[in-house]
């Protein structure tokens, strides 16, 4: 990590296609039952064609990105912003951008810029994260 | 618009949530030991207060609203086996008229995590959730 300068690019990352499954499994671990996400007529009745992911899976999964750069508990800050639906078949691809570089105490502290884009190009999640390494 | 009470708690980060969690969002770290929550992790620790504070306190339409930003600050590292004590509030609500006509209400929360042994603040994460114009019908 020492060669680490702006402009880097991070390492490929990819999860999906999402299933229903997938979307279950964070609605329990994440205690976020809201039946947009897991009961099809509810969804439905909300206009939707189908079921869709919570927002926090693909934040989750962004942050997941951010950890297999960096190491678990490398963040010290993390912001995301909702852009797009994330729906079962999904692929997800997560990309990160590495804007600023500085030495503090000890410790070198990055800025990235990051993108979690739909396997059409679409970008459902942008965000940014400050960690040290 | 109703107005909602601010929020304490306490929450013992335990092992294998940690671990359900980090599974869940393909976090490749969620069998590691020590095992190091992730960092949307909070998004599980808040979960009660966000769903007592959207449905029954400001009784936000969930057929039409959306998560618009979420946003974490880490002051400490977060340990499986400690203690937290959460402290939430609502700290901004507010209706803009939206693009297409029709208002939007954003509602702010944020929640400051302490370690409850030693006091020192964990983290600080908000969240902004916004009721969109009934006309629209959409969902996020």
């Amino acid at each position: 990590m020492s060669d680490l300068r702006e402009g880097v690019a991070g390492p490929a990352f990819r999860v999906g296609p999402i299933t229903r499954t997938d979307i279950v499994r964070y609605a329990g671990a994440s205690g976020d039952f809201n039946p947009i996400h897991h009961d099809e007529p509810f969804a439905q009745s909300a206009g939707l064609p189908m079921v869709m992911a919570h927002g926090m899976l693909s934040a989750g999964i962004l942050a997941s990105y951010v950890t297999h750069w960096f190491g678990a508990g490398s963040v010290r800050r993390y912001k995301v912003r909702f852009r797009e639906r994330v729906w079962p078949g999904d692929v997800l691809s997560a990309e990160g951008k590495v804007e600023r570089v500085r030495a503090t105490e000890g410790a070198q502290q990055a800025e990235l810029e990051l993108l979690l884009k739909r396997q059409d190009g679409v970008v459902v999640v942008s965000g940014s994260a400050e960690v040290a390494f | 618009m109703t107005q909602a009470g601010p929020r304490e708690w306490e929450f013992p980060v335990d092992w294998s949530k940690v671990r359900e969690f980090a599974r869940a969002v393909h976090d490749e770290h969620w069998n590691d030991e020590p095992l190091i929550p992730p960092p949307t992790f909070p998004a599980y620790v808040t979960s009660d207060y966000i769903e007592r504070l959207v449905v029954d306190e400001l009784r936000l339409d969930r057929r039409r609203t959306v998560h618009g930003e979420q946003e974490y600050e880490y002051l400490r590292p977060l340990r499986v086996g400690a203690r937290l004590r959460c402290r939430a509030r609502v700290v901004d609500d507010y209706v803009k008229e939206g693009k297409r006509g029709g208002r939007m209400r954003f509602v702010v929360c944020e929640t400051e995590m302490f370690d409850a042994e030693s006091g020192e603040l964990v983290l600080r994460e908000r969240s902004t959730a916004i009721e969109t114009a009934a006309s629209e019908g959409q969902a996020a």
